[in-house]
C-alpha cells in the first residue's frame, strides 16, 4: 500500500530530514514510527501525503509513484488519505457534525451522501450525542474523536496520524488507540508516528524507529525500547 | 453541482460580512477609480461634439450658401481642386445638408434654442479642408481668396477657432486618464491585499480543505468571487456617481448663453448608458484580477 525507495528529503540546503529511508507497508498494516522529536517521523507522513517531495528516491502509494503525480491530481490521492493531528486542526466556528461534514462537502459529495455518512461515523467515534456541540465545549479526547472521525469519514485507504495522543492522558489514550485499532481493522492501512512508549509496548504492531533521519529499527509486533 | 455553487456564495457572502472595513476600502477606491475613467470617457465625448467639424486634420471649412446653385458649388469645388499643392484634394470633402444638419445637432447639442434655428433645408453645406502645407499664413491667403467666391457664405479657419480648446481638451483626457489607470492600479493591489487577508483569516479551514483533498479551485473560486463582486460594487457605484455628475454638468451647461461653445459640452444618454457598461465590466475585471493573484499566490498556507 505505501512504499518508500531510498528517500531522502532535505530542508534548506543541508538539514537532512530524513535519509536513505526504504520499507514496505502493506494493506491493512498498523505501524508505529518511533523516534524522538526531529528524528524526521512527521517528515515521512508529510513525504506519504505529498506534502513534501524528497530529494532523492521514489514514494508510492497504492501502486501510484505519487512524486510523478501531476499537481492537479494531488486532491484525489489526498482523498484516499485520512489525517490526524495532535493539535486536532478542527474548526473552531463550526459544530463536531459541521466539522466532519465539511470534509465531504469540500470534496463536493451530495448533501444527502453527507446527511447518512457523519451520523455512522461519530456514531462510530462516539460522539452521536455530541454532534451539536463545538470544539471548545469537548474534552481533549473527545476533540481527538472528532478529529478521527473527519479523517475517517470518506472512508480512506490509509490512516496517518501524527502524534495522536501527545497532548492527551494516559487513559484518554487509551481510548484513542482503541478507535483506531478499530479503523485498522476495517482494512484501512494505519501509520502513526508516535513518542508515546505506552501505547506502542501496549499494542504491539510493527514499529519503525528512526534516529535523526535514518531507519535504525523495522520490526514486526516491536516494543518502543 | 448544486451544493458545490451554493458553497461557493456562501462562503464569498461571509466572508464579506468578516471583512467589512477592508472591503468598503476597497469598493471605494475601485468606485473612485472608474468613475474617473467614466469622466475621461465623458470629457473626450464632450470635446468631440465641440470639435466634430474639425476632426481628421480639418483646418480650414468653407461654407456655402443653402441657396447656391449645383453650378456654384461645382465652381468652388474646382478652385479648391486648383491648389493641390496646398490643399490635399484626396482628403477634400464636401458635406451635404443632411450631413451638415447630422453634425450641427452634435454641435449644438446642449444648445436647443440654435439648433432649432437651423432646418435641414437651411443649413450652409461645407467643404472641409485638409491641407498640405503647414504654412499657416498659405492657407490664410487662400481663405481671403475663396471668401469672394459666389456662393461662399464664410470660410472658416481651426487656428482662430478651436486650437485652443483641441490643445486642452487632450491635456485633460492625458491627465484624467492616467490619474484614472494608477487609481485603477490602487484598486486591483487594495482588492489583492482584501482577499490576501481574507485568505489569512482562514487558513485553518484553506489547510483542512487541501488536507481532505479539496481541489484548488475549490478554494480558490469562493475568493475569486469575492474579489469579483467588489470590483462590480464599485462600478456600481461609480456608475451613479457618474450619473449624478453627468445631469448636475448637463443642467449647469444648457442654462449657458446660447451659441457660446459652452453648451456643445453634453454627452447623449444613450452613450453615459455604454460608458456605465463599460465601467461594470472594468469593475469586475480589476476585482477578478486582484483576487487571482492573491487566490492562486497565497493559496499554499
Amino acid at each position: 500500500m505505501i512504499r518508500l525507495e531510498n528517500v531522502t528529503k532535505i530542508y534548506g540546503t543541508e538539514t537532512v530530514a530524513v535519509r536513505d529511508a526504504s520499507f514496505d507497508i502493506p494493506k491493512s498494516q498498523f505501524v508505529f514510527l518511533v523516534g524522538p522529536s526531529g528524528s524526521g517521523k512527521s517528515t515521512l507522513l508529510r513525504l506519504i501525503n505529498r506534502q513534501e517531495q524528497p530529494e532523492r528516491g521514489d514514494v508510492w502509494v497504492a501502486g501510484q509513484n505519487i512524486n510523478e503525480l501531476p499537481a492537479s491530481r494531488v486532491p484525489h490521492l489526498r482523498r484516499s488519505m485520512g489525517n490526524v493531528f495532535q493539535d486536532y486542526k478542527l474548526l473552531l466556528n463550526k459544530t463536531v457534525f459541521e466539522n466532519v461534514a465539511f470534509a465531504l462537502e469540500v470534496i463536493g459529495k451530495p448533501r444527502h451522501v453527507i446527511a447518512r455518512q457523519v451520523p455512522i461515523v461519530l456514531d462510530l467515534v462516539g460522539l452521536a450525542d455530541k454532534q451539536d456541540r463545538f470544539p471548545n465545549q469537548l474534552s481533549g479526547g473527545e476533540q481527538q474523536r472528532v478529529s478521527i472521525a473527519r479523517a475517517f469519514v470518506n472512508r480512506p485507504l490509509i490512516m496517518l496520524a501524527d502524534e495522536p495522543t501527545g497532548n492527551l492522558d494516559p487513559n484518554t489514550s487509551e481510548g484513542i488507540m482503541g478507535l483506531l485499532d478499530e479503523i485498522n481493522q476495517t482494512g484501512t492501512t494505519v501509520v502513526m508516528a508516535t513518542h508515546d512508549h505506552r501505547v506502542v509496548n501496549a499494542m504491539r504492531r510493527r514499529v519503525i524507529q528512526l534516529d535523526r533521519g535514518v531507519i535504525v529499527r523495522d520490526q514486526e509486533r516491536g516494543v518502543y525500547e | 453541482m448544486f451544493s458545490r455553487i451554493a458553497y461557493a456564495f456562501r462562503e464569498t457572502w461571509e466572508s464579506f460580512r468578516r471583512n467589512i472595513t477592508l472591503t468598503a476600502a476597497a469598493v471605494l477606491t475601485s468606485a473612485v477609480s472608474l468613475l474617473l475613467v467614466g469622466a475621461t470617457f465623458l470629457i473626450q465625448r464632450a470635446f468631440e461634439n465641440l470639435l466634430v467639424q474639425w476632426r481628421g486634420d480639418v483646418e480650414m471649412i468653407v461654407f456655402v450658401r443653402s441657396d447656391a446653385s449645383a453650378e456654384q458649388i461645382a465652381l468652388i469645388d474646382s478652385v479648391l481642386r486648383a491648389s493641390p499643392t496646398i490643399i490635399d484634394v484626396e482628403k477634400l470633402r464636401y458635406l451635404n445638408k443632411t450631413e451638415s444638419y447630422e453634425e450641427a445637432k452634435r454641435i449644438f447639442a446642449g444648445d436647443p434654442v440654435t439648433l432649432g434655428l437651423l432646418t435641414p433645408e437651411t443649413i450652409p453645406t461645407q467643404f472641409k479642408v485638409v491641407p498640405l502645407s503647414d504654412d499657416p499664413t498659405l492657407v490664410r491667403s487662400l481663405s481671403d481668396q475663396y471668401r469672394t467666391l459666389p456662393g461662399v457664405e464664410a470660410v472658416a479657419l481651426a487656428e482662430d477657432e478651436f486650437e485652443v480648446i483641441s490643445t486642452l481638451s487632450n491635456f485633460i483626457r492625458v491627465v484624467t486618464l492616467i490619474t484614472s489607470l494608477v487609481l485603477l492600479l490602487v484598486a486591483v493591489g487594495l482588492i489583492w491585499n482584501t482577499i490576501r487577508t481574507a485568505m489569512f483569516a482562514r487558513r485553518r479551514e484553506i489547510e483542512v480543505m487541501k488536507l481532505v483533498g479539496a481541489t484548488n479551485w475549490f478554494i480558490r473560486v469562493p475568493f475569486m468571487l469575492e474579489g469579483l463582486l467588489q470590483g462590480l460594487i464599485g462600478g456600481v457605484v461609480s456608475c451613479g456617481g457618474l450619473w449624478l455628475l453627468n445631469s448636475a454638468w448637463t443642467n449647469g451647461v444648457t442654462g449657458f448663453k446660447p451659441g457660446t461653445g459652452i453648451s456643445s459640452l453634453v454627452v447623449p444618454d444613450s452613450y453615459l448608458t455604454s460608458v456605465m457598461f463599460i465601467l461594470l465590466a472594468i469593475g469586475a475585471f480589476v476585482g477578478a484580477v486582484g483576487s487571482a493573484i492573491a487566490a492562486t499566490r497565497f493559496l499554499d498556507v
